[in-house]
Formats: C-alpha cells, sequence, structure tokens
C-alpha cells in the first residue's frame, strides 16, 4: 500500500503517462460476484439442455464455451491499458456503428427482425457488443470535457453521440437494447456530475418525444406494449408467454422445485425459456431463495463496480463504471420485471443468466476494463 | 453524494422486485403450483362464424345451420377399448370402421387433440352417443355450423362449396392460422372471397385438468371476428328462368351441356349464370361420400365444370361481330358496301363453302351479318388477315380471361401468325383465315367472353370487367365494399361502327334467320352461331355447337327499344353443346328466357324445330 501512496501525491503527473498496472490492486470481489453469476447462468444452462446437457450443441456446452471465452476476454481487458479506449475512442465507435450497420445489411431475427449476423453456426448479437462499447465512448467524451462537465452542451453532446447506435438499433427492430441506451446515457451523465437541471429537462423532453416513438414502433412491438397494458387484447400471443411465465414462477415457491424438475424447463410451453425467459425457469426450479440469492449477488457485482468509480480519480473510470451499473442495474429491473409480469415483453438479456454469447463476453470485457481502470487507478482510501 | 443517490436507486429497483417475487412465490404460490401441476393451460383458437351469401334482392342463398360433429380425443380412449367403440361408432354412424381408425391413426402423436371422425350427424344419433358415452370413452359430440345451400344445385357453378382443408391447403395455409380440421371455400365465390368469408380466428386460453379434458376457459385473449357477408349480383329468380328455358331444350333435344347466362352491359353484373348438368353442393357441404365424390368426378358429362367459363369452344358465326366491325374500322368496307357472296370460294385446290349452298348474292354488312354468310366474311378476314383479325379479337376481349371474379376461367385462343408460329413454328394459311373470320378453325372462346363482347357492342363500347359479387357486407349490415363497374377498356372502334354492328345485329332478328324470334312483343337483337366440330357423325354431319348471344335495347315489351342507342340492361348467351337439331337450340332457349324474364302471355316456342335433328344447312 505504501507505494501505491506515493504515486497519490504525485496524481497530476501521472496521469497524461501510461500507467502500470497493479495486480495487488486488483478488486477479488468483482470477480468472484461475477464468476457466482456466470456459474448460475450454467446452472440454468444445464436445466435448459433438455436432459442431454453435454451432447455437442446444447445450450450447457455452448455455455462453458462462451464462459471459458469470456474468461480469456476477462484477463486480456483487464491486462491490456485501457488508455487506449480514450485515445482511441471515435475508431471504436466508427467500428461500433459499422457492426450495427452489419447487422442490418446482414442480419435475420425472429418475427422481421434483423439481430443476429450469423458466422456458421454462430449467431453474434452485436447490439450486446455495442452496448459495452458505448459506455468505453461515451466515458471517453465526458472524460474530454471534465473542465466542462456541468454545461448543458455535456449532455448535448453525449446524446448526439448516442442517437446513431440508437436509432441503428431502433431499426432493427430491439426496442429492448435502445431504450438500455438511453439509460446508460442518463446513469454515466448522473454520475459524471452533469448538470441536474439540465439532465431532468432533457428527461422532460424524451418522455414528451415518446408518442413519437410510438408511432415508430412496429406492430408487433406496439403490441407488445399494449399487451403488457392490457394481457386480453394480445395478438401474437406476448400475453399467452407472460402468462406461462407468470406461472413458472409461481410454482416455485419459497424453495423450488428443484434444478431439472420444473414443468416448463425443456418443454415448449414456456417459449424461448433460454433466451429472455431463462430467469423464469430459475425461479421455478430455485425458488424465491434462488431469486433473491441472484438479487444479493447483482446487489454486490454493482457495489464493487460503484467503488471502482468511487476509487478512481480518474473522468474515465467513474464514467465507466457508472455506465457499467446502470447498464447491469436497468437490464436486471427490465428482463426481471418482463419476467414476473410487471414489465412489457422487450428482448433485454439479464446479464450471465440469459443464454448468450455475446452478452456474456460483453460483461466480461466490460469488468475486465473495470478492473483495469482498479488496478491502474491512483490511489483513494479503501471504504 | 451521487454515488448514494445511485446506491438508493439500486436498493429501490432491487426492493420492487424482490417484493414482486415475494408475492408471486410465497403469497400466490401455492394458486400458481396448482395450475403448473394439476392443471395445464392450452391456447386454442376460437372458430369466427363464415359469412352468409345473399343474391341481389337479399334472398339468403348460403346460410350456416348448426349441427352435430363427433370427435375422439385419442388419450381419452383406453387402447383395449379401442375397437369396440370404433365398432360401435360404426354402427352409429353408418360409415366403415376402417375409417374410423384412418382418422386416428393419421393424428398419432396429438394425444388431446380431438379427432374429427363425423360431421352432419343426425340429432338422434348424435343424442344415442351421448347418452352412451360411459360406453364409449373419448367420444364427444360438439356443436358446430355447417353450410347449408338454400337453392341447392341452382347456384352451385356461382357459389362453388365449402369442405375440408386438404393437406396442400394446409401447406400454404397453415401458416396464416388454418386449422387441419378447417373448412375451406371449394370452387365459386366460396373460394373467390375466401378471406372476406372466413373472419378472423380468435383465440382463448382454456384450462385442462391431469386428464387432459378442458375443464374452464381461462381468458378469451381474442374475441373471434365472424366473416364478411357477399351480395352476389346474380338474382335468383332470373337464374332459375334461365335455367328453365336451358332445361327445357336440353330435355328435347339431349343436349350434353348448356351454358347461359345473363348480364348488365351497363356495368358487367352478372344476373344469372347457368351451366348444366350441375350438381348438388349441399352434398359437399355436409361432406361428400367417397363414392358420391368419385361418380360425380367420372360422370362423362362433367358436372363439376362451370362450362360458363372454364371451358373454350369455337364462337361460330358470334364471331364475325369480330370480322364485321374490324373490317369497317380498317376502312375495308363501308356500312354502303356491298360485296357479293357465293355458295363456295376457292383457294388453290381447296373450296370454302358458304353454309348456304347457293349463296345470296351481293350483300351489304347489315346482310351479310343478318343471313351470317360465311363467303362474305371471308373476304373481309382475307383482306384483314390474321394479326389485324387477331388485334380486334383482343380489343373485344377474346383470347384474354375476362377476370370474372370466380375462379378457373378459361383464357381461349385468337390465333395470329405469332401465336401460330409458337406453336405450330409455321404461319397462318390462307384458308385459316377464311376460318378465322367465320369462329371456326382455331379460335376457342368461353360463353362468358362471348357475352362481355357483345355487351360492350350493347353499352357503345365499354368492355366491363364481369362481376358477380355486388356488395361485401360486414357483420353489422354496414358496407365493406360496394360494387364498382370495373372497365377493362374502352374499344379502339368508331362508336359509329358499333352503332352499324348493333343494327345489324337487330336485322339478324328482323331477317327472319332467327325462327319467329322477330314475333317477340319486344325489340332483341343479336347473333346465331353454329360452330362445327370435330369429324363427320355416321349420318355424315359434322356435330355442331348452337349459340345465340343477344342483347334487349332499351326498355321492354311496353316501350320498344332502338338498337341504335346504347341504353341495353340485358344481354343472354346461350350455348348448346352438340346440338343437332334442326333449328338453332339456343335460339330457342334464349326466346324461352325473354319469356319468363318479361312475363309475356304469348308462347313462340319452337319444340318443332328443336325435336328434328339436323339433315344439312344451317
Amino acid at each position: 500500500m505504501s507505494a501505491i501512496r506515493v504515486e497519490r501525491s504525485e496524481a497530476a503527473a501521472w496521469r497524461s503517462r501510461p500507467q502500470a498496472a497493479s495486480w495487488h490492486a486488483f478488486d477479488p470481489q468483482l470477480a468472484f460476484y461475477a464468476l457466482a453469476l456466470a456459474f448460475v447462468g450454467l446452472l440454468v444452462a444445464w436445466t435448459n439442455s433438455a436432459g442431454a446437457p453435454l451432447e455437442p450443441g446444447s445450450t450447457f456446452t455452448r455455455g462453458l464455451m462462451w464462459f471459458a471465452i469470456a474468461i480469456v476476454a476477462f484477463a486480456v481487458s483487464a491486462a491490456i491499458d485501457y488508455g487506449w479506449l480514450r485515445s482511441l475512442a471515435w475508431l471504436v465507435y466508427v467500428i461500433n456503428i459499422g457492426l450495427l450497420v452489419m447487422t442490418l445489411v446482414f442480419g435475420s431475427g425472429a418475427a422481421g427482425a434483423q439481430r443476429w449476423v450469423a458466422f456458421g453456426a454462430i449467431q453474434i448479437q452485436f447490439s450486446e457488443i455495442a452496448k459495452i462499447l458505448m459506455i468505453a465512448v461515451l466515458a471517453a467524451f465526458l472524460a474530454s470535457r471534465r473542465d466542462r462537465i456541468g454545461r448543458p452542451a455535456t449532455i448535448l453532446g453525449a446524446g448526439l453521440l448516442m442517437a446513431p447506435p440508437f436509432v441503428l438499433v431502433m431499426v432493427q427492430p430491439d426496442l429492448g437494447t435502445a431504450i438500455v441506451f438511453v439509460a446508460v446515457l442518463f446513469g454515466a451523465l448522473f454520475m459524471a456530475g452533469a448538470s441536474l437541471r439540465w439532465l431532468g429537462l432533457t428527461a422532460a423532453a424524451v418522455v414528451a418525444a415518446l408518442p413519437v416513438v410510438w408511432f415508430q414502433l412496429r406492430d408487433y412491438q406496439q403490441q407488445r406494449l399494449l399487451s403488457f397494458l392490457d394481457p386480453t387484447a394480445d395478438p401474437l400471443g406476448s400475453g399467452w408467454q407472460v402468462q406461462q411465465s407468470l406461472i413458472a414462477v409461481g410454482s416455485g415457491g419459497l424453495w423450488g422445485r428443484g434444478l431439472t424438475n420444473g414443468s416448463y424447463s425443456g418443454s415448449d410451453l414456456l417459449p424461448v425459456q433460454t433466451t429472455d425467459f431463462a430467469f423464469a425457469v430459475l425461479l421455478e426450479e430455485l425458488g424465491f431463495v434462488g431469486g433473491i440469492v441472484v438479487f444479493g449477488l447483482f446487489l454486490l457485482l454493482i457495489w464493487r463496480i460503484l467503488l471502482v468509480g468511487w476509487r478512481s480519480d480518474d473522468a474515465f473510470g467513474v464514467a465507466f463504471a457508472a455506465g457499467m451499473a446502470s447498464l447491469l442495474l436497468f437490464q436486471v429491473l427490465v428482463n426481471v420485471g418482463m419476467v414476473t409480469g410487471i414489465m412489457p415483453v422487450t428482448g433485454v438479456p439479464l446479464p450471465f443468466i440469459t443464454h448468450g454469447g455475446a452478452s456474456l463476453i460483453s460483461m466480461a470485457v466490460g469488468l475486465g476494463i473495470l478492473q483495469g481502470i482498479n488496478m491502474r487507478r491512483v490511489a483513494r482510501p479503501d471504504w | 453524494m451521487r454515488f448514494a443517490v445511485f446506491g438508493l436507486i439500486m436498493v429501490v429497483v432491487v426492493g420492487v422486485l424482490t417484493t414482486r417475487l415475494m408475492y408471486l412465490q410465497l403469497a400466490r404460490g401455492g394458486y400458481y403450483a396448482g395450475v403448473a401441476q394439476e392443471n395445464r393451460l392450452l391456447q386454442q383458437p376460437l372458430r369466427s362464424t363464415r359469412g352468409l351469401i345473399y343474391d341481389r334482392a337479399g334472398r339468403p342463398v348460403a346460410v350456416n345451420i348448426p349441427s352435430y360433429a363427433v370427435t375422439i380425443t385419442p388419450a381419452d380412449l383406453p387402447l383395449p377399448q379401442r375397437d369396440a367403440v370404433i365398432d360401435r361408432l360404426a354402427t352409429l354412424l353408418d360409415m366403415p370402421a376402417a375409417q374410423i381408425g384412418q382418422a386416428l391413426d393419421r393424428n398419432a402423436g396429438r394425444l388431446f387433440e380431438p379427432v374429427r371422425i363425423a360431421g352432419d350427424v343426425p340429432g338422434d344419433i348424435a343424442r344415442i352417443i351421448a347418452e352412451e358415452r360411459r360406453r364409449l370413452p373419448g367420444v364427444e359430440i360438439s356443436d358446430e355450423y355447417r353450410r347449408q345451400y338454400e337453392y341447392g344445385s341452382l347456384l352451385s357453378h356461382v357459389l362453388g362449396y365449402t369442405g375440408r382443408v386438404t393437406a396442400d391447403d394446409l401447406m400454404r395455409l397453415g401458416p396464416v392460422g388454418y386449422l387441419h380440421d378447417d373448412v375451406i371455400g371449394k370452387g365459386g365465390v366460396e373460394a373467390a372471397y375466401e378471406e372476406a368469408l372466413r373472419g378472423t380466428y380468435g383465440t382463448e386460453v382454456v384450462e385442462r385438468d391431469g386428464s387432459g379434458r378442458i375443464v374452464r376457459t381461462v381468458q378469451v385473449t381474442r374475441q373471434p371476428q365472424p366473416g364478411d357477408s357477399i351480395e352476389l349480383s346474380i338474382d335468383v329468380e332470373m337464374q332459375r328462368q334461365a335455367e328453365q328455358a336451358m332445361q327445357w331444350a336440353m330435355d328435347i333435344v339431349k343436349l350434353q351441356r348448356g351454358v347461359v347466362i345473363v348480364m348488365n352491359p351497363q356495368t358487367g353484373e352478372v344476373l344469372a349464370m347457368v351451366s348444366l348438368p350441375s350438381y348438388d353442393n349441399n352434398l359437399f357441404a355436409r361432406g361428400i361420400s367417397t363414392a358420391d365424390f368419385e361418380s360425380l368426378l367420372h360422370d362423362p358429362r362433367r358436372p363439376l365444370l362451370n362450362f360458363a367459363i372454364s371451358e373454350q369452344y369455337p364462337p361460330g358465326s358470334t364471331y364475325k361481330l369480330v370480322t364485321g366491325a374490324a373490317a369497317l374500322a380498317e376502312g375495308i368496307i363501308n356500312d354502303r358496301t356491298t360485296l357479293d357472296t357465293f355458295p363456295y370460294m376457292e383457294l388453290g385446290p381447296n373450296r370454302y363453302y358458304d353454309w348456304n349452298r347457293r349463296g345470296f348474292g351481293p350483300l351489304d354488312i347489315y346482310g351479310g351479318f343478318a343471313h351470317s354468310s360465311d363467303t362474305f366474311f371471308y373476304q373481309l378476314a382475307g383482306r384483314l388477315g390474321i394479326d389485324r383479325l387477331s388485334d380486334y379479337a383482343h380489343d373485344f376481349g377474346f383470347g384474354a380471361r375476362t377476370g370474372i371474379d370466380l375462379p378457373a376461367e378459361a383464357r381461349g385462343i385468337i390465333p395470329s401468325n405469332d401465336w401460330k408460329k409458337e406453336l405450330f413454328n409455321e404461319p397462318i394459311y390462307p384458308g385459316e383465315v377464311y376460318h378465322a373470320g367465320i369462329g371456326q378453325g382455331y379460335n376457342a372462346t368461353t360463353p362468358l367472353q362471348v357475352l362481355n363482347a357483345y355487351a360492350a357492342l350493347a353499352n357503345g363500347g365499354t368492355l366491363y370487367r364481369p362481376q358477380v359479387v355486388r356488395r361485401i357486407l360486414g357483420p353489422d349490415g354496414s358496407v365493406v365494399r360496394d360494387f364498382e363497374p370495373q372497365a377493362i377498356r374502352q374499344l379502339d372502334i368508331d362508336p359509329k361502327i358499333l352503332r352499324t354492328m348493333r343494327q345489324a345485329s337487330r336485322e339478324v332478328v328482323t331477317s327472319g334467320h332467327t325462327g319467329n324470334l322477330r314475333d317477340l312483343p319486344i325489340v332483341v337483337a343479336g347473333k346465331t352461331g353454329t360452330a362445327e366440330f370435330g369429324t363427320r357423325n355416321a349420318a355424315g354431319v359434322i356435330p355442331f355447337h348452337s349459340w345465340f348471344v343477344a342483347f334487349v335495347p332499351g326498355f321492354g315489351p311496353d316501350q320498344p327499344g332502338d338498337p341504335a342507342k346504347t341504353d341495353s340492361e340485358l344481354a343472354i348467351v346461350a350455348f348448346a353443346y352438340e346440338a343437332n337439331a334442326r333449328g338453332n337450340a339456343a335460339t330457342e332457349v334464349v326466346k324461352y328466357f325473354l319469356q319468363l324474364h318479361y312475363d309475356l302471355d304469348v308462347d313462340l316456342r319452337r319444340p318443332d324445330l328443336l325435336s328434328e335433328p339436323f339433315w344439312g344447312g344451317n
């Protein structure tokens, strides 16, 4: 610790130079909670593998593969100096836009949407990667404006930066991811110290613009939102999906029906149980207790992420941590809310639990960068 | 400070979600566990009721009547009892046991889905089955609607019928919500307007108990929307008159096929469409037996075909309208030009005879058309050439589907040099041009095409798309779609020329060429046709079809109309297949129809002309 104290006094001098990583400052808790959540995700993959989890190509074996890749991605992201992200933020931004455009051109997906790009047997949802890349770009932008952070132009600039990916995701159409972008934008701006008055006004403007957005939505998106408001008005069956999800969740009770004992896992009664509704299977099989454990792990993880921001004296670090924390919290809210019938059905995954390589690897990269920030920080006193 | 606010938001979010979980899993956990363990929810379709069909006077012609169906749910039928149950049902329903077994086996794998065994089960049989339900596990009586056609065979070709979807239908329509035992319109208006008539199916979530039996409806997730109703342009009364007229002639001449179509030339509305022989579409609506279907399908008189639109025949002399109008339009003749007519014309070694082996002497277009002189029209066709003739034929709508709102319409054939080159790789020969000029040879038309061409003549030159539906009405009686006359095109022929041809058509009647049609107390204009086909029979006569196509200018019995005017609201075609009679059978049919339609108290029918076979001449 003494070595770090020395650095602190010379913080101003260090800032412009590449900083050496210190593995002493590696936050084991941050890694542990994430690993625990990924483990829970593998449990759900196991139970969703329709009785043959070890068959090649099953949800579980694919989950294992992505888990291994995620570990590597995490380590690499932590080891590489995140400083390049700041200096090459514009390049990251361009690549990000490119990936989203590619999705629109080559993409495929359900119900007329274009969400995935297929590489052989592997489908990649670039919008998941875009979430992390945009957090990095946003953080770099906010760091560059750290001296003028309180001006309204900061909010305007960040909004303009976010607009192209927002639109590109919206026309896929992927309403869920688009809203996640907005949540991340507000979370990062708020934590980075943007003017509260202007932030409030912007939020009010966004709310006022909702009717305009409504008419941009595809029919099925409108129907989903309507079916959330009134489950009897439901031509496309998302009300049916929610109905099934509620039965699965409710029948789990306090302790759950036991892993792989759920009536819905491995059956076709709960549509898309391996993707967006995976958490419903967990709640049925592991019950209220299992749900609370997962909530606890998410709370602890987000707390450790915020702590990285708190301890960082670097505006990039604060904004990046805030973006990550907002991303996690908002996705938990929307996905769990959907599964338990208090939020409309949107394609927002539950990080770590929902099976999907792009989502898991994005999380790993994000957490890796956070570890990097932590390890390269100019120390503050620990909590 | 902001970290604290974020933390607070975080706690609130997780708090809300936890509260929700407590409600679902702890407070209501027992309820949901019950639903999940003992009951299964099932989403199933709610069928809509099919729209009705009315005639133009509002008479219902296709309605839905309640009936019983027998179904078996395989899951509820224990294997040891299967044979006994099938045998008992076979006896009660009077159907082969093997058929029931096959129906069950086809559905293997879908144990909880009821398999439809029979429809339109008589009420007393349904009651017996219901009373014996202890001995018939898995067998259920369900209420359903079936189609009833109030006029049966009178309207079969226009209406078509409904029946069960086939496997092929399902491949195409399964994705848009058709069920494996669904009903679909087949043929006629039932098929052409399937989408409007069907309505929109709803869905409901039902709860099944442990044995799979449906115990209650949890929620109607979407209400079914009844189908729209259809108002035909057909008038049942006129349809009946047309059928009566044709049937009368068929009985005398022993015709195999006959067609009568009535149309309003001002709009293209079809007022009657009769194709005989017909069939009873109620047989299909009840679920036709294999034996009945096979016998209809293999009946040599082909009662399932609508000869009015689905088959094409040589138009014979009715086609002289095209040749005459083309010659006038191209300036080959004017309405005062006279041409000599001959017993025959020679082309190289071949002789092309007039039907009148003595010739008529010099004739103008009125006389040529009225007497239907073949050598007169050979000369016109020869000077026009096949391609110009074909252009005018296409202008009148020949050689192309009229686009009537019924399925299975034939296109017809109008020969041209290009057409023949493509098919036979040789040009049209001059003799073939002669034949084309009198509607023989390669020419083939549907009765509807012939009528439509004369309707365009009668209305002054607008070729309409014929329609059999006038309005589509919503379930509440509101008008969803109103009939609009749809013009295919304006004929590219001077109205004065059409006027000449209308007057020539009137001369066909006044000259006496049409038996005693001129004695009718109404003004009728039209054209006969005798279309030879095939080869000479044992008596040395080439068999022929007879045509008559007519329009009634102006008003009717009290106020005689003027064929020069374009105000006709009634055009009729009659077609008699292989009409071996001295007189023109089709003319007699049209005459009789007009007598019935205008309720005339004269009877000018000439059964004597029909009862004697033809010995030669026209």
